[in-house]
């Protein structure tokens, strides 16, 4: 039930973000300060899932080498980078998290 | 060939190239929902209604942690918010349609749309019929999306854990911060935001998400204003 009401707000909340100019308000009233804070959404948004997605783990702080995360996270940031492709960015990683824990579970 | 039919196809190709971004990362948002915990019919039902890859996984995954309704909702929202710039900027060349054409065609905009359609607006001569060029891009893009959806959903209720496909998640989040970092403002915007995530990652109600980004966005603005002046 409560995945329901997730999935159903999600939803609504999207529609509407993208319907609120077309359908309900005149774009001339959109004002110039809230815009420039919108350019700085995606970078801040992606970093603060990003980082604690690579450098945490089981709630706390890990950046020691038993957490593969954060060394196939740097690596596939550098490859998204040289590349500029989000295809490159995704498989490398997995292949470096892979090849890390497959070590590790050796070590 | 009418102008309308002709525009609709000519949308449908122009969207082909993002296509091949489109099939992985649609993958992964279907994966995810599965690694969340989401039954495969409200991974499917979230991509049907939503079609936003990174609503899709910011919703993914908070329902994972178990976070509040309200939390997950908000938090979808605020990446979502650029949606407000693409409508402000579609909004005058669509004013002539009616509410059906401007319903259906508000549902269906994503980043790619909205940058292939801008551009065709943006070109010279009769654009009376473009909105068909914008819905030809956009139904390609939509059922591309959500058969690619479909796969992740089937096949991240078959793979192990010990595969870590949850972590695909985290990198297709990398693929799209990496390119949206672009000045020195960005990077100071990601810089703080990162560290406040994981210095917040206490906070009740995953509310870590929303301070740091409040605090990254805060950063990026200061960051502009000092480089203005100088």
């Amino acid at each position: 039930m409560k995945v329901w009401l997730a999935i159903l707000g999600v939803s609504a909340a999207t529609f509407l973000l993208r319907a609120s100019f077309i359908l309900f308000a005149d774009p001339h009233r959109f004002p110039h300060g809230f815009r420039r804070a919108l350019l700085y959404v995606p970078p801040s948004v992606l970093a603060a899932i990003v980082a604690p997605g690579l450098l945490m783990a089981d709630g706390a702080l890990d950046v020691g080498l038993r957490n593969p995360r954060w060394i196939a996270g740097i690596l596939a940031i550098a490859m998204a980078a040289l590349t500029r492709s989000a295809v490159a960015a995704i498989a490398g990683g997995m292949a470096v998290l892979w090849v890390l824990q497959w070590g590790l579970a050796r070590l | 060939m009418n102008l309308s039919k002709a525009e609709f196809v000519a949308g449908s190709r122009a969207v082909a190239p993002v296509l091949v971004g489109t099939v992985p990362f649609g993958f992964v948002a279907g994966v995810a929902a599965i690694s969340a915990g989401m039954t495969p019919l409200q991974g499917i039902a979230l991509s049907v209604l939503s079609f936003s890859g990174i609503a899709q996984l910011i919703a993914a995954q908070l329902i994972a942690v178990d976070s509040p309704v309200v939390v997950t909702i908000g938090a979808a929202a605020v990446v979502s918010l650029r949606f407000l710039m693409y409508s402000a900027a579609m909004a005058p060349h669509l004013a002539h349609l009616d509410r059906r054409w401007r319903t259906l065609l508000a549902y269906l905009m994503t980043d790619q749309n909205f940058a292939l359609a801008a551009r065709r607006y943006a070109e010279p001569g009769d654009t009376r019929h473009v909105h068909w060029y914008f819905l030809g891009g956009a139904t390609t893009l939509y059922v591309t999306w959500q058969i690619a959806v479909v796969i992740g959903v089937v096949a991240g209720a078959q793979v192990p854990a010990s595969w870590s496909l949850d972590f695909a998640v985290v990198l297709s989040f990398i693929a799209l911060l990496v390119p949206a970092v672009r000045t020195r403002a960005d990077l100071g915007a990601a810089i703080v935001a990162g560290a406040v995530a994981l210095w917040a990652a206490g906070l009740p109600y995953r509310l870590a998400l929303v301070v740091a980004s409040i605090a990254g966005i805060a950063s990026g603005l200061a960051i502009e204003a000092r480089h203005a002046r100088k």
